[in-house]
């Protein structure tokens, strides 16, 4: 029996419904933190009771205030992008352009469970991979900024393995016959030809690297996130972080201060995903725009008009 | 700055003068603010010293300062013998504090016996009604096993007796508290320490927990405050453990809600 | 040796190196929940309560409650999500649905720990005060905001399915006068099955992985669950909670015991996912 006018007309209010509700649902979350955090969001809440240059330039601890959260945060993405990036962008590389056959749906399987694994998980794997090299390799390793980002590393590799892969095995057919039949080896085809063309998307996945690096929580309270540590002065020591605080404030705030200064990190937090979301469009056009001219300028000065 | 306002307790921060290196300190949640003003003072007046503080509990304090991955472990209990020997922990306590009953201060409840909060944290008393409030279910809050405050909290005011599987489980005394603040038929237990307008106390047998019962020795529910390390302590470690029995240290402990032991 | 070579050798041993991420994970937790296996604890683990005062590490309650948890929080995304998914492939593919489009992509850069904070302070009074009874810190709760975090992703996935129905079939639906809903009903919902069944897996494994909301929503009591209106703990929150034992004990070997469920389950949900989609693509 076919779906008569009536069944059909329930099938769209359903549909409408649905993105009522979820709309109405992700307002209703990010409504409720902007009514209860706009109060908050001052210099105070991040510097504390210190002038916001001397804690910048590092002259003088913040407490009480956001800084070393934000930088502890920072750092983390600095560092677990700086280990993940090197790798994941060759195996890449290598999946899309090297691997053959059974190998590359061996590791193609092997790369979907890496990306399916819980960050908790990971987070028990640093831990006991801190607690293993203090007890075997030098008491002076314990949980830390480097463990928690080499953790956090194993948590956006498959992100960046991916997107390298997909980027470059959509890259149309011409482009990897043209400069092998003029010549060119595969490698130089790889630098010269495919990679810049493939950027575009190879940095998105970057930037949502980034921003998963940004909000985890579960492998840093693990692996050396703390209350409180000031900003971190070396890889090896303890650290804050922007998620971290925001959990640890949502159940033991002291007073009201405190809990606004909570509703002022998720905003912050909340801002800085979004905003790297956004900067993933923008960074698309803008390197696919800027390769696209270097190589033509290139060509040009090297070959002439 | 600081210095100007605490008058004459300047002394105590000069003995961390020229001291560079970090202190890590871990475990009992009960003492993280102490810790965290002590660290504050010590921090600004003398930037090169870098104290991390992390929570986790008495059992956590206890474990990563015997493994050393960190320099002092706090603990809501005093270590067991089988502890102290099996990582030759140094103790050293330089508080008081009690574990109160705390309930939300719209519950009319007040008081109760010893004999009734085992039979609610047993899970048989279930309802408000049955202890003089009003006719909605006990909302129970528990800590997690490495619980200094509740293992004292176990043994003293529960005399044993069995906590239901059934109870909400916190992972500190601030989580606690902001539990049975913000949950009107709430009920659960906390450092006195932590006791502000926030939560009700609880009367158990008729005394109330406070500072002061637990100072005079009528609130029987009591627990020391210790600091623990990994053998005898030395250099910065040793300067902070003096500082916390310092005039200004437990000036700092007396504040945050704590009987000094000086 | 050519840079050909060095090129290739580099390239693989990243690729190794990465493989060899992915085991390391899996062995440190087997090695290390060995013992259990060794001291004969597995089945005591796998099915027993959890009381270490009565020495009882078992994990089942945790079990018990990560699929609660997860299935209730699908149960409730999944008819959202395919509504929604609908709704921008079908219903309004031009107007409408494209502003949710974007929306539902913004959607997934919401951090998971905002979601738990928000649910705190908006979702557990407002449960509790609705069911009378409970303190809000319950498995519904936890269900509920996971239900809001795996939606969107949920609904690209769906999205995807839906237009990656050739386009033949619809035109030629279209031409034997077929509406946009008949169209969804007989040629698009059959054809998309495997990559919306794929996208389910995928949700559900997301759901069972996700700490921070059950951490902070769902209650923590280590008693096995009945209603949803019971608080549960899951086995990502038992992991961050008692992190703390001692590393001899049993409490902590069981840790590794519920890293090593996990890792199998997500394991199997990947491999389930791979399965469907590639036999999807060998159909004539």
């Amino acid at each position: 029996m076919t779906p008569g006018r009536t069944q059909q007309y329930l099938v769209i209010a359903w549909a409408w419904s649905c993105a009522v509700i979820l709309v109405s649902a992700v307002s209703a979350v990010i409504g409720f933190l902007l009514v209860r955090g706009a109060g908050a969001l001052n210099l105070e809440l991040i510097f504390g009771h210190t002038a916001a240059l001397d804690a910048v330039l590092l002259r003088r601890p913040v407490f009480g205030g956001l800084f070393p959260a934000i930088v502890g945060t920072l750092l983390l993405v600095l560092l677990s992008v700086a280990i993940a990036l090197p790798v994941g962008l060759a195996t890449g590389i290598y999946l899309a352009e090297y691997a053959q056959g059974r190998i590359r749906s061996l590791l193609g399987l092997i790369f979907d469970v890496l990306a399916g694994i819980p960050s908790i998980v990971i987070g028990l794997f640093g831990f006991s991979l801190a607690i293993f090299l203090h007890q075997r390799l030098s008491g002076r390793i314990y949980p830390c900024l480097l463990i928690s980002s080499l953790s956090l590393a194993f948590l956006v590799l498959p992100y960046l393995i991916r997107s390298t892969q997909a980027a470059l095995e959509s890259l149309p057919f011409k482009h990897r016959i043209t400069a092998p039949a003029l010549g060119a080896t595969r490698l130089q085809n790889i630098r010269h030809v495919l990679l810049p063309r493939a950027m575009q998307n190879i940095a998105g996945g970057i930037v949502l690297a980034i921003g998963r690096c940004a909000e985890d929580t579960a492998v840093i309270m693990l692996t050396g996130a703390v209350a409180t540590a000031g900003v971190p002065k070396g890889v090896l020591g303890h650290f804050e972080a922007l998620p971290f605080f925001i959990y640890y404030i949502s159940s033991q705030y002291a007073d009201p201060a405190e809990l606004s200064q909570g509703y002022g990190a998720a905003i912050i937090l909340l801002i800085i995903c979004l905003m790297l979301f956004g900067l993933n469009k923008v960074a698309q056009k803008v390197v696919a725009a800027r390769l696209y001219t270097n190589v033509a300028k290139k060509r040009w000065q090297k070959n002439g008009p | 700055m600081l210095c100007f306002a605490a008058g004459g307790w300047c002394g105590a921060l000069d003995a961390f003068n020229g001291e560079t290196g970090t202190i890590r300190i871990s475990g009992g949640t009960a003492h993280i603010p102490v810790m965290k003003e002590a660290a504050a003072r010590i921090m600004s007046s003398h930037p090169d010293i870098q104290i991390s503080i992390a929570g986790g509990g008495s059992g956590v304090g206890i474990k990563q300062v015997g493994e050393g991955l960190v320099d002092i472990g706090n603990s809501g209990r005093s270590p067991s013998d089988e502890e102290v020997h099996k990582y030759g922990l140094k103790m050293f306590k330089w508080a008081v504090d009690g574990v109160g009953v705390v309930v939300n201060p719209k519950n009319p409840v007040q008081s109760l016996t010893t004999a009734q909060l085992k039979d609610i944290f047993a899970g048989t008393l279930t309802n408000w009604r049955q202890v003089g409030g009003s006719d909605k279910g006990i909302n129970l809050y528990t800590r997690d096993e490495a619980s200094g405050t509740r293992e004292v909290f176990w043994k003293k005011a529960l005399a044993k007796g069995d906590i239901t599987p059934t109870a909400n489980v916190v992972p500190s005394n601030g989580a606690m508290k902001t539990a049975v603040a913000n949950d009107p038929w709430g009920i659960g237990f906390v450092s006195v320490g932590h006791i502000d307008a926030t939560v009700a106390p609880v009367a158990l047998n008729g005394v109330v927990p406070t500072l002061d019962t637990v100072r005079q020795g009528t609130y029987k529910v009591a627990r020391g405050l210790y600091s623990n390390t990994k053998g005898a302590p030395t250099g910065l470690v040793q300067k902070f453990i003096d500082y916390l029995f310092s005039p200004e240290g437990q000036e700092i402990a007396a504040d945050k809600g704590f009987i000094g032991i000086k | 040796m050519s840079r050909e070579t060095i090129a290739h050798t580099v390239f693989s041993s990243a690729a190794w190196l990465s493989a060899a991420c992915t085991l390391m994970v899996f062995g440190f937790m087997a090695v290390l929940g060995y013992p259990i296996l060794r001291d004969g604890l597995l089945w005591d683990m796998l099915s027993g309560p959890w009381s270490p005062m009565h020495q009882s590490y078992g994990i089942r309650p945790m079990i018990a409650g990560t699929l609660w948890i997860a299935f209730f929080g699908l149960m409730l995304a999944a008819p959202l999500s395919l509504g929604c998914a609908v709704l921008i492939q079908v219903v309004a593919p031009r107007g409408f649905g494209r502003l949710l489009h974007n929306v539902v992509h913004w959607m997934t850069g919401i951090p998971t720990v905002v979601y738990g904070f928000v649910g705190i302070f908006l979702l557990v009074p407002l449960v509790r005060q609705i069911f009378g009874h409970g303190s809000g810190l319950c498995a519904l709760t936890a269900a509920l905001m996971l239900a809001v975090l795996v939606a969107p992703t949920m609904i690209l996935f769906f999205v995807q399915g839906l237009s990656q129905v050739p386009r033949s079939y619809l035109t030629a639906a279209a031409a034997l006068g077929a509406t946009p809903i008949q169209r969804l009903i007989y040629i698009m919902l059959p054809n998309a099955w495997r990559t919306l069944s794929a996208g389910l897996v995928l949700a559900f494994g997301r759901a069972v992985g996700d700490t921070m909301i059950a951490l902070m929503l769902a209650g923590n009591a280590v008693a096995l669950p009945h209603s949803v209106l019971d608080s549960a703990r899951t086995l990502p929150a038992h992991i961050a909670l008692v992190i703390a034992a001692d590393f001899d004990s049993p409490e902590f070997r069981g840790l590794f015991l519920c890293g090593l469920i996990l890792y199998l389950f997500t394991l199997t949900a990947s491999l389930a996912v791979r399965c469907t989609v590639t036999s999807g693509r060998q159909r004539p």
